[in-house]
C-alpha cells in the first residue's frame, strides 16, 4: 500500500509542475478557447492515472523481468549465448515499439516513399539488435564505454558527410525515438542483472549505457539508408 | 461542448498491445527455458503486464487528447506574438517541466538511486536532466527564430561531451548517455514537437517538418552534457575531500 501511495504523490508532483504552466501561458498570452482547455484537463487526468498504473506495472513486471532475465543469462556462462539474446532481445523490442513505425511514416513523407517502410522499420530495429549485443559484449569484458560511444558517434558523423542533408536531423530522431517507455525499463534492467552476476554486485553500475548504445544503432542504419537511397 | 476523449483510442489500445505482446513472449520463452518462477511470482508479474498496458494506453491517450492538440495551438498563437524572444524563457520551463512527465525518465532515475546506492540521488539526477532539457529547448527557439542549421550544434555538442568524458566521475558516463536516449520520450516527442511545429508553421521561411526534427536531436544531446558536468563536479568535490584527508592525515603525523 505504501508503495501506490508513494507512487502516486510522485506522479502528481511530476505532471503539477507542466500543468501550471500551461494554465498560466493559457490565461496570459495563449487564450485558446475554453472548450480545448477542459480536453486538455481532462488530458491531464488520464496522463496522471495512466503514469501511476505504468510506474506500478513496471515495478512489478518489466524490471523484475529484465533483471531476471539478465543473471539467468549470465549463469550460463556461454558467451555466444548472451550476445545473441542480446540481439534478439533488442531487435524484437524495437520492432514492437509504437514509436517506430510513428518514425517511419515521417520518414516516408521526407523521402517522397522511396525508402519502404518494412526496410525502415528492420533495419532500425537490426540497429539497436546489433549494439545491444555489443554492449553486452562490453559488459562481460568490461571495455570502456567511452571508447564504443567515441567509435560509434565517429562513424555516425562520417556517414552524415555522404547523406543528404535531409536525412540528418531524422537519424538522430530515430536515435532518440526507439527507445521509448517499454524499450527503457527492459533493457535498463537487463543491464543490471547481466552486470550483477558477470561483475559482481558492487558494479552492477556497470550494466548502465546500454541504453546509450542501443540509440546509436538507428542513427546508423538510418544513414545507411539515406547513404544508399539518397 | 466539443470535447472528445476517447478519440482514436482503439488505436492507442492496438500500438500499446503490439508493443507489450512480443515481450510477454519473450518472458514466456525465458520462463519456459530457464526461469521457471513459481505460480505467485508469475500471478505478480502478470498483473504487472496488465497494469503496464492500461498504464501506458490511459498515459498516451491523455497526451495525445491534452498535450498534443494544445501543443500545436498553442505553438501557433505563440509564433505570431510581437516579443518573439519571450519564447526562449518560455521554451526553458516548458522544457525544463515537461521531462518531469516523461515516464521513461523516472524509471531511470530511480534505478540509477538504487543500483550506485544513494550515490546519485534520485532528485538530483531529475534536475539536471529538466535543466539540460530546458536549455535545449531555450536554445531550439533561438535557432528556429534566426535560423542556424542543426549542425552547428549538434557536432561541437557531441565532441564537447566525448571531451569532457575525461573529467567527469566514471558512474556518471554510462548514466549520462543513457539520460539523452531517455529524455526524449513520448512527451517530448509529441507535445513539444507539436509545439515546434506550430511556431515553424507560422514563422517565415522554416520548414515544419524539418526543424521539428532537429529540435529532438537537440533534447537527446543536452541531458548527455548536463549529467556529465554534474559528473565533473562530483569528482572535483571528491579530489577536495580526498586532498584535505590527506592534509589532515600529514598534519596528524607532524604533530608527532
Amino acid at each position: 500500500m505504501d508503495n501506490i501511495k508513494e507512487t502516486f504523490l510522485e506522479v502528481v508532483l511530476s505532471i503539477l509542475p507542466i500543468t501550471i504552466v500551461i494554465t498560466i501561458l493559457q490565461f496570459t498570452l495563449v487564450w485558446l478557447p475554453l472548450d480545448m482547455f477542459f480536453q486538455f484537463l481532462i488530458g491531464v487526468g488520464m496522463v496522471g492515472a495512466g503514469l501511476v498504473l505504468f510506474l506500478l506495472g513496471v515495478n512489478i513486471g518489466l524490471l523484475p523481468i529484465g533483471e531476471m532475465i539478465g543473471s539467468a543469462l549470465s549463469k550460463t556462462k556461454r558467451i555466444w549465448l548472451i550476445v545473441f539474446f542480446g540481439f534478439l532481445l533488442g531487435l524484437v523490442v524495437t520492432i514492437a515499439e509504437p514509436d517506430v513505425r510513428v518514425l517511419s511514416s515521417q520518414v516516408d513523407q521526407v523521402s517522397g516513399g522511396q525508402i519502404p517502410m518494412d526496410i525502415l522499420i528492420l533495419s532500425v530495429a537490426i540497429g539497436v539488435g546489433v549494439f545491444v549485443a555489443l554492449a553486452m559484449f562490453r559488459i562481460i569484458f568490461s571495455i570502456n564505454i567511452v571508447y564504443l560511444l567515441a567509435g560509434g558517434y565517429a562513424i555516425v558523423f562520417l556517414l552524415a558527410a555522404f547523406t543528404p542533408s535531409v536525412f540528418v536531423p531524422i537519424s538522430f530522431d530515430a536515435g532518440g525515438v526507439t527507445t521509448g517507455p517499454l524499450t527503457v525499463p527492459f533493457i535498463l534492467s537487463l543491464g543490471v542483472g547481466v552486470a550483477a552476476v558477470m561483475r559482481g554486485k558492487s558494479s552492477s553500475g556497470d550494466g548502465f549505457g546500454l541504453v546509450a548504445l542501443a540509440s546509436i544503432g538507428p542513427i546508423l542504419s538510418v544513414l545507411l539508408l539515406g547513404v544508399i537511397y539518397g | 461542448m466539443n470535447i472528445k476523449i476517447f478519440e482514436g483510442f482503439w488505436h492507442v489500445l492496438f500500438d500499446v498491445a503490439t508493443a507489450l505482446i512480443p515481450l510477454f513472449f519473450l518472458f514466456l520463452l525465458f520462463q519456459l527455458v530457464f526461469l521457471k518462477l513459481p505460480w505467485e511470482k508469475l500471478q505478480d508479474i502478470l498483473v504487472g503486464f496488465i497494469l503496464t498496458y492500461a498504464g501506458l494506453a490511459l498515459f498516451l491517450q491523455g497526451v495525445h487528447i491534452g498535450f498534443l492538440p494544445v501543443g500545436s495551438m498553442m505553438g501557433e498563437k505563440l509564433g505570431t506574438i510581437e516579443n518573439t524572444w519571450l519564447l526562449v524563457p518560455i521554451g526553458f520551463v516548458l522544457g525544463f517541466v515537461a521531462i518531469y512527465a516523461e515516464p521513461a525518465v523516472s524509471v531511470l532515475t530511480h534505478q540509477v538511486e538504487k543500483v550506485s546506492g544513494g550515490y546519485i540521488p534520485q532528485k538530483l539526477l531529475l534536475y539536471t536532466l529538466s535543466f539540460g532539457v530546458g536549455l535545449s529547448i531555450a536554445l531550439s527557439m533561438v535557432r528556429i527564430l534566426i535560423g542556424i542549421p542543426i549542425w552547428y550544434f549538434v557536432v561541437p555538442g557531441y565532441l564537447f561531451a566525448l571531451i569532457i568524458v575525461r573529467f567527469s566521475n566514471k558512474t556518471f558516463t554510462s548514466v549520462a548517455f543513457d539520460s539523452g536516449g531517455v529524455a526524449t520520450g513520448p512527451m517530448t516527442a509529441t507535445f513539444i514537437l507539436s509545439l515546434f511545429v506550430g511556431i515553424a508553421s507560422v514563422t517565415e521561411g522554416r520548414d515544419p517538418l524539418l526543424d521539428g526534427f532537429g529540435m529532438v536531436a537537440l533534447v537527446a544531446l543536452a541531458p548527455i552534457i548536463s549529467v556529465l558536468t554534474l559528473g565533473v563536479i562530483y569528482r572535483r568535490k571528491e579530489q577536495e575531500q580526498y586532498d584535505k584527508e590527506q592534509l589532515r592525515t600529514k598534519a596528524h603525523s607532524n604533530d608527532r
